[in-house]
């Protein structure tokens, strides 16, 4: 491992500074994105990070510090900054929460590649981003064309004191179309795939998959149909959202919900707390009893896959919501130790100089046994919602109000015309308990999220929830519109 | 890492590119936080970084190429890249220039020593006094002390070579009593203006005040919210200023300059150099900003250009590009609230029934072009009735178009900086005559 003689050296330093435990994470970046936007290449770029970060734990108490220099100095002084900051925050709080890993791990990981990035040329990948957004331009309306696509490498490296070392090296690709319409005062968008793209971990296959040429006319003249579609109606009615809304609705109303540090109050003063209580693990119905979401941060294509956390725990499989009810939380060891459990292996770092913290990593909602198309059959009056547009819920992840991009509306079990600004609205266990289908495996897809902010300075994640589109009853619609 | 050493390493990066033209933003952190919940710190950070980020403009196509690595070898490396990315771009319709050398003078105080300085013992001491004010007030705490300084230089081929040395510091807490919660914040450039008692106290009787709340209906309302309530609204107008949208058609100003599009109390500015929130002279191109009326007195006056949205719409370059090329446009990233003559007190006691938000959550757009935004109350909502802050009331979800709420509303006289990590801007307390809820919650 390339980093073992550096590692070696900032954990002593570490361990020698006072530190009862100490662990240190490598990473070497490089992240790459090109952006199309009405014809031009409005981004193309090329970024290579590298440096570590260093935790030490002291009196219980957790101290981090990060750097991008790799000289001897660099790694004292890293080290000795982590045992200060640990020492001033022991002395400070009133409590300790810090544990000491008891398994140690040596191993590697490497994501499964079909076609590594680094043999696609330049070329080939800015003509498809120029290919497809051209065709989005299929309607005299769109004002906007954008195309883009992320590539990520990270290699990392992982030492701690007690003697784990972990190599990984994980790639995560992405991208997406999107086409603005304006018009009689009006503006409507509508991307693909889903609302924020297809990303997963993976490499050009990824980009392949998502078929951006093949759909961006459409895209483009649904973009131009919504300027003169019927508004939403309001009213209670009921609701079947697609795929990647059902990824948005389970990531915002259980993802965070069910963040134990979250629980705990460690992101109150900003990303609030949760409704979620471990008290009521195994009583609370959080939802219908054929609602099962798990976290799997072993699965094939999941965006937060990998081979072990940012905090040396090897990746697992666990339920949070089992049939409905209340089973566990997305875990660090830290907390998990709190409610006499283990960590579920979501602790990860935006990168090297960002401190691990509990992250929603694959959480998903298995699929039902209902074929897509009869999910229509029995709804007398309903709106079907695709694709996110706006979404918004309370610090305690209960009051929530999402809207899509594109609707249409159901009668008598038949999907007619076209609606433009649905929203829908509700409270969390309500809405998930008013859950009766859930649509079966052949419509199930793993929709990855590059953008989800959490902590303060806020760190992105990359986050899987796969599902398949769902039927709710009796829902609060139209709700964005003054209902 | 100071201005000249930041200075000599894009110099470097120019000295040793092959491009036709080329530009090197070369950015310096230190940041430090302390970040608390339960009256025990749970993390304590402290990150030393450099940037460099290389503009390679090869027969008028643009590569980018960016490292923190800042050895020989490694920027030989960088140039490289970014020339051979620029081989692959096609050439845009309008060919990119780079700007040329300008003047600018940073703003006072924008840097200040003791919080460049500032050590983690300080910081844990901010905390330890907010933890003081949660105990002796039957509270439990959650937040942050942070301390950083930064650096900022641009200097390209053209000539331009601009440095800017900044400190930013802040504290925010809320505090959470049984069934009601408060929150106060400082953001300053100046650590020695950060004092744990007095926010943690602010928060405290805020959570105290509103314990045992109840609920109101939703629907219309008179409602005042506090800087960081209007903050967290005033923020999702910045991209209605630019260039780029205006021009595109998604903001609402779009085709609307020099109409009344507000009431005639709103005078929206851009001020880098804010005494509130004294920040870099100069945007991401190197070019001086602007200070710009963007509102005045209700009427829209101006939106935000870069180099490219100048030369495109033929209008004044205003200084505000994001680092180019970019498909974001221009953007105001120091935007202010101008104040109004009444103190907060005056505005509460003139209103009959109403509503007073400390904070929002989740703010989001629903209508774009109309400008409805969605969010949640937090952390200190309460019931106003004849002129009186009367007791806490649980939170409320709005939905409401915030062009039309600011056509009837007054300020109050003093402004504060908001935002946290997420923005930075200034702005006072408002009253709105009419502001729409749509649901309530049981807390």
């Amino acid at each position: 491992m390339e980093f073992s003689v550096h590692a070696e050296r900032a954990l002593d330093t570490a361990l020698a500074r006072g530190a009862a435990y100490a662990d240190v994470r490598f990473e070497r970046t490089r992240t790459e994105r090109i952006e199309v936007r009405n014809g031009d290449v409005a981004a193309l770029s090329d970024t290579r990070s590298e440096g570590f970060g260093l935790r030490a734990l002291v009196d219980g108490a957790w101290g981090f510090a990060a750097c991008a220099r790799f000289d001897d100095a660099s790694l004292d002084a890293a080290a000795a900054r982590a045992v200060a900051m640990a020492r001033a925050g022991a002395a400070a709080g009133i409590r300790r929460i810090g544990t000491i890993p008891s398994d140690a791990y040596v191993d590697h990981y490497v994501t499964p590649l079909e076609r590594d990035p680094a043999g696609v040329p330049l070329g080939e990948r800015v003509a498809l981003l120029l290919d497809a957004e051209r065709a989005l331009h299929s309607a005299p309306s769109i004002a906007v064309g954008l195309a883009w696509l992320d590539l990520w490498r990270t290699e990392k490296e992982f030492y701690s004191s007690i003697g784990s070392r972990i190599a990984q090296t994980i790639y995560q690709s992405g991208s997406a179309i999107s086409a603005l319409a304006v018009g009689d005062g009006d503006a409507q968008i509508r991307m693909w795939p889903g609302d924020r793209g297809m990303y997963f971990g993976g490499g050009w296959e990824v980009i392949e998959l998502a078929e951006l040429r093949e759909n961006a006319a459409r895209i483009g003249e649904e973009a131009h149909q919504l300027l003169a579609a019927p508004q939403c109606p309001s009213g209670t009615m009921d609701v079947i959202l697609g795929g990647s809304q059902m990824s948005l609705q389970i990531h915002e109303s259980c993802g965070h919900a069910a963040e134990l540090d979250r629980i705990m109050g460690w992101e109150a003063n900003f990303s609030g707390t949760s409704f979620l209580d471990p008290a009521e693990r195994g009583r609370l119905r959080y939802g219908s009893p054929i609602v099962t979401i798990e976290i799997d941060n072993t699965m094939p294509r999941g965006f937060a896959t990998c081979g072990y956390d940012d905090e040396g725990t090897k990746c697992v499989r666990a339920d949070i919501i089992r049939d409905g009810m209340l089973v566990g939380f997305e875990s660090s060891r830290d907390t998990a130790a709190q409610i006499g459990s283990a960590s579920t292996s979501c602790v990860r770092a935006e990168s090297w100089e960002y401190v691990p913290m509990i992250r929603m990593c694959n959480l998903n909602l298995l699929p039902g046994d209902v074929p897509f198309e009869h999910l229509f059959d029995d709804v007398r009056e309903g709106v079907y919602m695709e694709a996110n547009r706006s979404w918004s819920i309370d610090d305690r992840r209960l009051n929530f109000q999402f809207g899509t991009q594109i609707g249409w509306e159901i009668k008598h079990g038949k999907r007619g015309r076209m609606l433009k600004n649905p929203t829908y609205g509700g409270v969390t266990p309500v809405f998930w308990n008013s859950c009766d289908a859930i649509a079966d495996a052949a419509s199930w897809f793993e929709w990855g999220t590059p953008n989800c902010g959490k902590g303060e300075p806020m760190q992105t994640g990359r986050t899987t929830q796969a599902a398949a589109p769902a039927r709710f009853r009796n829902v609060a619609v139209g709700v964005g519109y003054g209902r | 890492m100071d201005a000249s050493a930041r200075r000599a390493l894009a110099a470097r990066v120019l000295e040793r590119s092959r491009a036709d033209a080329t530009e090197a933003i070369v950015t310096s952190e230190h940041r430090a936080l302390t970040r608390f919940t339960h009256e025990f710190v749970h993390q304590n950070v402290d990150v030393e970084n450099v940037s460099i980020r290389v503009r390679a403009i090869v027969d008028g196509r643009t590569g980018v190429a960016s490292s923190n690595a800042g050895d020989d070898a490694a920027i030989d490396a960088l140039v490289q890249r970014a020339a051979e990315i620029a081989a692959f771009a096609p050439r845009p319709a309008e060919p990119p220039q780079l700007v040329a050398r300008a003047d600018v003078t940073a703003p006072p105080a924008a840097y200040v020593a003791a919080t460049a300085n500032a050590s983690a013992e300080e910081r844990a001491n901010v905390a330890a006094a907010i933890f003081a004010q949660a105990t002796s007030n039957g509270c439990w705490c959650s937040g942050y002390v942070t301390t950083a300084e930064g650096g900022l230089t641009i200097a390209n081929s053209a000539g331009a070579d601009a440095s800017f040395d900044g400190t930013e510091c802040g504290a925010n807490v809320k505090m959470t009593a049984g069934d009601s919660t408060g929150f106060a914040e400082r953001y300053s450039t100046d650590a020695r203006v950060l004092d744990g008692e007095a926010l943690g106290r602010r928060a405290a009787e805020k959570a105290r005040a509103s314990a045992d709340p109840v609920s109101v209906d939703p629907g219309e309302w008179t409602v005042i919210f506090e800087p960081a309530a209007f903050g967290e609204l005033v923020i999702f107008l910045a991209s209605h200023f630019s260039a780029q949208s205006y021009d595109e058609g998604s903001s609402f100003l779009s085709g609307r300059l020099g109409e009344t599009v507000m009431g005639a109390g709103v005078t929206i500015r851009d001020d880098y150099a804010h005494p509130l929130r004294p920040g870099a002279p100069f945007d991401w191109e190197g070019t001086p900003k602007s200070r710009v009326a963007l509102i005045e007195r209700g009427v829209a006056r101006t939106i935000v250009t870069d180099s490219t949205w100048a030369k495109k719409l033929g209008r004044p370059n205003t200084g505000h590009g994001l680092p180019a090329p970019n498909a974001q446009g221009p953007y105001p990233l120091d935007l202010v609230v101008e104040p109004g003559t009444a103190p907060l007190d005056d505005l509460i006691a003139t209103t009959e029934r109403g509503l007073l938000v400390t904070r929002l959550w989740y703010v989001r757009i629903v209508d774009q072009r109309k400008t409805i935004l969605t969010g949640m109350t937090r952390d200190g909502t309460f019931l106003i009735e004849n002129g009186k802050l009367t007791r806490g009331v649980r939170n409320l979800r709005f939905n409401q178009s915030l062009v039309d709420a600011l056509g009837t509303c007054a300020f109050s006289n003093e402004q504060q900086r908001t935002g946290s990590y997420h923005y930075n801007l200034v702005a006072p307390a408002v009253k709105f005559d009419h502001f729409t809820f749509a649901s309530t919650t049981d807390y």
